[in-house]
Order: structure tokens, then sequence, then C-alpha cells
């Protein structure tokens, strides 16, 4: 096991599923700080492994997914707010 | 093994540390606003450790760079979404009037 698919094991085996966590439980902004985590946990992971398997056309995957999540995340913000 | 090769290594493995700490972390407390000061590290100190150390490792190529892009990406958009989700919490909480900044 290389050094860079160890680092996409801690990610994936703990901090996404701590992320997962706090995005399915409380309310509404609790689930998306949980939300946002995971988008950010899944990037890094997403780019450790291309590194892992030498794959750098995988590259594309969290370059898209950040950009992605980042958006998302917006939308779920706009739409949570309350309205009067 | 080269020195460059254990650098990129340490930065990564910090870099990775720092997310899955601030991940754990923030099971510790209960309130949305104090779970997303502790998104700032990933998005600010372990986005660009870990991208850092993937490109001490592939050296000046397209590959550092969409990688350095993408790192970039992070440390932007993270600022922003998490501006977002407080001003979220403190307009459900009624701390800052519901048609802010509008």
């Amino acid at each position: 096991m290389n050094p860079w698919l160890a680092g996409v094991l801690a990610l994936v085996g703990i901090g996404l599923p701590v992320a997962v966590w706090i995005g399915s439980r409380g309310d509404p902004v609790d689930r998306l700080v949980g939300l946002e985590l995971a988008g950010v946990v899944a990037a890094l992971a997403l780019l450790a492994f291309a590194q892992a398997v030498a794959q750098p056309s995988y590259l594309i995957v969290p370059t898209i997914a950040v950009v992605l999540s980042f958006a998302g995340s917006l939308l779920f913000a706009r739409l949570l707010a309350p309205r009067s | 093994m080269s020195a460059l090769h254990l650098a990129a290594v340490a930065c990564f493995g910090v870099g990775v540390g720092v997310v899955v700490l601030t991940a754990l972390a923030s099971l510790r407390v209960r309130r949305a606003a104090d779970r997303l000061h502790f998104l700032t590290p990933a998005t600010a100190l372990g986005a660009p450790l870990v991208g850092l150390g993937l490109v001490l490792e592939n050296g000046w190529s397209l590959t550092s760079a969409q990688i350095a892009g993408t790192c970039g990406l992070i440390m932007i958009t993270g600022p922003v979404l998490t501006s977002a989700a407080l001003r979220l919490a403190a307009q459900r909480e009624g701390t800052v009037p519901q048609e802010s900044p509008e």
C-alpha cells in the first residue's frame, strides 16, 4: 500500500462517515454543515486516489466535484432560508 | 527514496490528518455555528497541505497545475460556504433579519 492510498483510506474510512453522520442528523443547518464537510473530504479523497492509482486523467472528477459541491451547497443555503 | 518524496508524503500526511481530526472534532460540538469553525481548518489548511504534497510528488507538470487549481478552488469556496451557512444559522436563530442582506 502506497502512502496516497493510505490517505484515501483515512479520508474515506474516517472523514467521510463522520460527514455523513453529521449530515444525516439534527436540523437542516446541521445537515448543511455535514454536506459541506463531505464535499471537501470527498474531493481530497478523489485527488489522492488519482495519485494512488497513477491516473492523472481521473483528476477531472474532483475538480468538477468541487464546483458542483459549491453550487449545490449554496443552493441548499438559499432554499433553507426562512421565508417572511 | 528522495528527500522530495519524503517531504511530499509528510505534507500529504499532515493534510489528511488535519482533515480527519477536524471532522472528528466537529462531532464534539452541538451547534451548527461551532461545527462550521471546524470546517475552516479543513479547507484553509488541510486542502493546501494535501495539494502541496501531491504537487511536490508530481513536479512541474500539467497534473500539478490541475491539483493546485482544484485545491485553490477548495480554498476559495470554503469561506464562502462557511459564511453562507453561518448566515443561514443566524437567520434561523433570529439574530439577523430574515431579509438580510437583501
